[in-house]
């Protein structure tokens, strides 16, 4: 395999190629430019199967391809690759999803008719290039820039159906509100190269390595604003999680996920499993030694994650649609990766990035799927027993809400156990935050796998409650393929980390995961990561016990969350019970008013302050500037008079002017003394 | 030897004679006689100076002067046409197109 890493660039090129040959010869193409993405992702996946499989051999690949701006007696600003386990697993997880949502949209678009398919389909290749780019990034700046072309993308395909109301509006709230956390970012990476001249991930110049080595008083590094190294590394720390918070859609700028359903489904599934979404908490994963460091930052990291968790799953209760109810899984999720990477849960983190990708990906094409069938109605309360009608997308879409709702032995089990498990045991180990975040996150196991099986009973099960799902549209093995692909996966994909397992029956050596995320660079692998943490571990009744009782725990609760929703929903012809809530329901469906409250500051606040500002650049500013004109132009109104245009009267002023000239410097050189 | 002090009082009576025509009177013709007569003054304090030192670089200058004066009367005759070809009249303060 010697050398494979080397056409590591060709994985981001791939997609790029086909974004350039669907966007110029789509038109002419069959199938609207789908066959060239299909091509080419497959193609990027294959060389990313092969890359995984070296750099599990333990090589690796560090190398800068391209200097774009070579700085004098400062940074040079460079694209480069970094492959390491890390990058190998999320570019095998990216180039596998986006595949599959190409195959996929071959069913959704294609066979549906939609127009304007060279335009969805250079979309696609773009955003899984930008992806790709962003996950092979080697410093701070590239990521930075595929980050932004990642939200480009998701701005022109959420925006695909621009002819309705809906999409563009809600395209513009996706890239206005991911933007505003990429302000923080690029002031982030800005930071980062006054702070350590350097912005690379990994080798010998890697910021997060300097700041060990400042913190360690090895050397020292430029500090702003008179903070202490501690103190300054939280600072910027805090200001690339902007980035990250507005990306991965945690709270409070997680209001542009649930309106980006707007998109076309795959398009959803991919921005929900593989990219955009995964992008903000991969960037936390990429620099976790940095974010290690700081104790507060981590603090911050798993509070949000475990708020996110619960407060996104509480909505995800009582809504109506099937795509809604997975938005707000999704922002739910993702919060328990930030409350695994802010626990100290590294590995766990990413454990849980992987299978949740596969799920969700699963997910979002079984919905597609129930959409197709449907005829674009995505009211759960207009499906039912579509169970019979499709059964390949029922069965594959139980193993996704079973991974989702976290049932042993699915995908989503393991994974949020172990984020969970991480939790708990960094907070016994004396931190009560984590404790609090965990207590949240526990709390959004039930919620979880209550709405999760809602979703599913109200679909598939009961009797049909219109006419189309009496009826429902066939859907084609293009369809059905990739929902059997990601079946199998969310079902099976949580066996790679069986730590639970490892922990109570002392089987050695099948937590697979942490031992390939362990073979790395030394300052990036796991077991780094695990030194630097600030945080120590407590146990109740020694490691096995409390890998028990959490697991018991979790499990439980996500069993009752699904009971309920079985003794609710389960029955020929449910009703809607949340709608006993009253009050709450109406909170809970509004989205506890964050964008009634995200617009009134906007509208409230920002929108006076701008008035006032307005009032002093047009007033003082533009004064000042339109007074001086003003002024000349009145002096020379008044000083053109004396060109009269008779001679005579030149020839007086000359005179005159002469006798003053005369005078002054007679005056001057005292000659009338 | 004539003192060189009534050389340059006739020069300065002879300048002002120039100023005052210029500023008083209308008829091109006559603006351009007034110039001559300031352009002479001019000369005659080369020469006077030149004599006063015992230098002949005035009066060389003083030559060249006159040339020049004959060239500039040969352009002010020619613009007192041009006047007169437009506004009919060799009167300086009918000219007055060129105002704000």
């Amino acid at each position: 395999m010697a050398g494979i890493l080397e056409f590591a660039p060709a994985i981001v090129l791939l997609p790029f190629l086909s974004f350039l040959i669907a966007l110029g010869a789509g038109r002419y193409m069959p199938k609207g430019g789908a066959l060239a993405g299909i091509g080419a992702t497959a193609g990027s996946f294959l060389l990313a199967v092969a890359t995984f499989v070296a750099v599990s051999g333990g090589q690796t690949y560090n190398q800068t391809i391209y200097t774009w701006a070579e700085g004098l007696d400062a940074v040079d600003l460079t694209f480069g690759l970094l492959i390491d386990p890390l990058s190998a697993m999320m570019l095998v997880i990216v180039t596998l999803i986006a595949f599959l949502v190409h195959v996929f949209s071959l069913g959704y678009m294609n066979d549906d008719g939609q127009t304007g398919l060279p335009r969805y389909y250079a979309g696609l290749g773009l955003f899984t290039a930008s992806m790709l780019g962003f996950v092979v990034a080697d410093n701070l700046l590239m990521a930075f820039m595929f980050f932004e072309l990642v939200g480009l993308c998701s701005y022109l395909l959420i925006g695909f159906w621009f002819r309705q109301d809906g999409p563009p509006s809600a395209a513009k709230k996706a890239f206005l509100v991911t933007r505003f956390g990429d302000y923080f970012f690029l002031i982030g990476v800005v930071a980062v190269f006054a702070t350590f001249g350097s912005a690379a991930f990994a080798g010998p110049d890697a910021f997060p390595v300097l700041a060990e080595e400042a913190l360690a008083g090895e050397h020292s590094v430029n500090t702003f604003l008179g903070m202490g190294e501690q103190a300054w590394f939280t600072v910027v720390g805090l200001l690339v999680l902007g980035g990250v918070v507005g990306k991965s859609a945690q709270f409070p700028l997680h209001t542009w996920l649930p309106d980006a359903m707007e998109g076309p489904t795959p398009v959803s599934a991919l921005i929900h499993a593989a990219t955009m979404v995964a992008a903000g908490v991969y960037l936390v994963a990429r620099m976790y030694g940095f974010y290690a460091l700081t104790p507060t930052t981590l603090a911050i990291i798993a509070l949000i994650g475990g708020f996110t968790a619960l407060f996104a799953a509480t909505m995800g209760v009582v809504k109506k649609e099937i795509k809604q109810v997975l938005a707000y899984s999704t922002i739910s999720q993702y919060g328990y990766m930030m409350l695994g990477l802010g626990a100290g849960g590294y590995v766990a983190a990413t454990f849980h990035l992987m299978t949740h990708a596969f799920f969700k990906a699963l997910l979002f094409l079984g919905a597609g799927s129930v959409i197709i069938a449907m005829h674009h109605n995505e009211n759960m309360w207009d499906m039912g027993g579509l169970k019979e009608k499709m059964p390949v997308t029922y069965y594959a879409f139980l193993s996704g809400s079973l991974a989702l709702a976290g049932i042993v032995p699915f995908a989503g089990f393991w994974s949020k156990d172990e984020v969970l498990y991480e939790t708990l045991i960094h907070g016994l180990g004396g931190s009560p935050i984590l404790l609090a975040a965990y207590a949240m996150g526990l709390l959004a196991v039930f919620f979880t796998g209550f709405y999760t099986f809602r979703m599913v009973f109200l679909t598939f099960h009961g009797e049909p409650r219109s006419e189309t799902a009496r009826n429902p549209h066939g859907v084609r093995w293009n369809v059905k393929a990739p929902l059997a692909v990601l079946g199998v996966l969310a079902a099976t994909a949580g066996l790679v980390n069986m730590v639970p397992v490892e922990k109570l029956f002392g089987i050695k050596g099948i937590d697979f995961l942490h031992q390939f995320l362990d073979g790395s660079f030394d300052s990036l692998n796991a077991h780094h990561y695990a030194e630097l943490i600030p945080y120590s571990s407590g146990y109740i009744g020694g490691e096995a016990g409390t890998v028990a009782i959490g697991a018991a725990v979790s499990l439980g609760l996500a069993l009752a969350g699904a009971g309920l929703a079985y003794v609710l929903y389960n029955v020929p012809e449910p009703v809607e019970h949340t709608e006993k809530l009253g009050s709450i329901k109406t909170v809970l469906y509004n989205n506890y008013y964050q964008d009634e409250y995200q617009v009134w500051i906007a509208t409230g606040v920002v929108q006076p302050i701008s008035r006032v500002l307005d009032k002093f650049d047009q007033g003082v500013v533009d004064g000042v500037v339109n007074g001086v004109s003003s002024v000349s132009l009145f002096l020379g109104s008044r000083m053109r008079r004396i060109q009269s245009g008779v001679v005579s009267n030149y020839a007086a002023l000359l005179t005159l002017g002469l006798t003053a000239l005369l005078l002054g410097l007679g005056l001057i050189g005292g000659w009338f003394a | 030897m004539v003192p060189a002090q009534y050389y340059l009082i006739l020069s300065a009576a002879v300048f002002c004679i120039g100023l005052f025509g210029l500023l008083t009177r209308r008829n091109a013709l006559l603006f351009l006689m007034s110039v001559e007569l300031m352009l002479n003054a001019a000369n005659i304090n080369l020469v006077a100076f030149s004599y006063y030192w015992g230098n002949v670089t005035g009066q060389t200058f003083g030559l060249f002067t006159m040339a020049l004066a004959a060239a500039e009367v040969a352009v002010g005759i020619g613009i007192i046409l041009v006047l007169y070809r437009n506004f009919d009249d060799v009167d300086v303060t009918k000219a007055t197109t060129m105002r704000w």
